[in-house]
């Protein structure tokens, strides 16, 4: 079995999350890896394709970057922020786009249900968190989504790019002054950080996924790629681009 | 059964020889894989603007789902004659119709030669493989 690479960089720069997912999403001669990562500053980021006119939030949000995944905008705070960067013919991502979702989520609810919620794919039901014209991710939400309290509490969006998949997910800890009244961990196990949830959620992806993970770094090469491709995340011609 | 008349690459685009051009698109495999069966989950796509040259394998465009942004590959080099832009504010025409309708790009080929791409039987070979 592949052993992955876990690589953890808590609060580091918008600039260079971004950048360093991109480069690990090309690098497609290094292991399998899962990235557990937070913000400093509070950043919010905006979905690929989105206009900036379309999220309130970002007109005068102090921090503001472009994903390279799609969906709506995150306020990265309170949150762990995770990605994965592995070949689409993984076992993990073998199959349809909805089939890795369930898989990766199966793994996310297990780690919460220790902090004690009981998450469930939304399916058909309607949730309290939606808003309309906020273009918030956590407000508006789709079957496959994460949620408990009638809320969602996962975010998570992929970039597929030749033969490789980048898969960024959201899980919150806590409420954001911009997304307000969405499912968190605050009522049930208030004080949980992102270096506390990270250790149960990489034991989840090795007991329900089989995976098996060795901490590491990026090498070189991504390092550098990071803070090249991490220029244009900040840059306004990109993040204003729509 | 996938149409006889085209060849299929391995990212799931398809190419048509038509008189001195190429017709491009994306497949059914594609469409089901972005859109999980449902129209209304393919939200954005982006085309390139005419004059654009295209080698082969270079991304030509993006397209969202609700879940995926995924790179739409040029399976042959050629430069772009003409996008299809009404299927940006109508991607449930990928869903409908991925063969007619559906396409996305007119191009003039570098060469007419389609060698190296799949025929259909291939290509649904291939689509199986990775589907299990």
């Amino acid at each position: 079995m592949t052993t992955w690479r876990l690589i953890t960089t808590w609060n580091a720069s918008p600039a260079f999350n971004m950048g360093l997912d991109e480069a690990l999403l090309e690098s497609s001669d290094a292991a399998p890896t899962l990235r557990f990562y937070s913000w400093k500053p509070a950043t919010l980021s905006l979905g690929y394709f989105q206009r900036v006119a379309d999220v309130p939030a970002a007109q005068d949000a102090r921090s503001l970057v472009r994903r390279i995944t799609g969906g709506g905008a995150i306020h990265h705070q309170h949150e762990l922020t995770f990605s994965i960067a592995v070949a689409l013919d993984h076992p993990l991502y073998r199959g349809t786009t909805a089939e890795s979702y369930e898989r990766v989520h199966g793994a996310i609810a297990s780690a919460l249900r220790r902090f004690g919620v009981a998450p469930e794919l939304r399916g058909a039901r309607e949730l309290a968190s939606e808003r309309a014209g906020t273009g918030m991710c956590f407000h508006r939400s789709s079957e496959l989504d994460l949620v408990w309290n009638d809320r969602k509490g996962v975010g998570s969006a992929q970039r597929r790019k030749r033969g490789r998949v980048l898969h960024h997910g959201s899980i919150k800890l806590g409420t954001t002054p911009l997304e307000g009244d969405i499912a968190t961990l605050e009522g049930v196990a208030r004080g949980t950080t992102p270096e506390s949830f990270a250790p149960a959620l990489r034991e989840a992806f090795e007991s329900e996924l089989g995976l098996e993970f060795e901490a590491g770094v990026p090498d070189a090469l991504e390092r550098a790629r990071a803070q090249e491709l991490g220029k244009r995340f900040v840059d306004p011609a990109f993040v204003r681009r729509r | 059964m996938r149409p006889n008349d085209r060849k299929y690459s391995q990212t799931h685009e398809w190419v048509k020889i038509d008189g001195d051009t190429a017709l491009i698109g994306i497949t059914d495999f594609a469409v089901q894989e972005l859109s999980n069966g449902k129209d209304s989950e393919l939200v954005y796509c982006d085309l390139p603007e005419p004059g654009r040259m295209l080698s082969a394998g270079e991304t030509f465009g993006e397209i969202e789902s609700v879940k995926a942004v995924s790179d739409l590959n040029a399976p042959i080099a050629g430069e772009v004659i003409e996008s299809n832009v009404a299927i940006e504010e109508h991607l449930e025409v990928l869903s409908k119709d991925p063969w007619g309708a559906g396409w996305m790009l007119r191009i003039k080929p570098e060469r007419k030669s389609l060698d190296g791409l799949m025929d259909a039987a291939a290509y649904d070979k291939f689509c199986a493989s990775i589907k299990h």
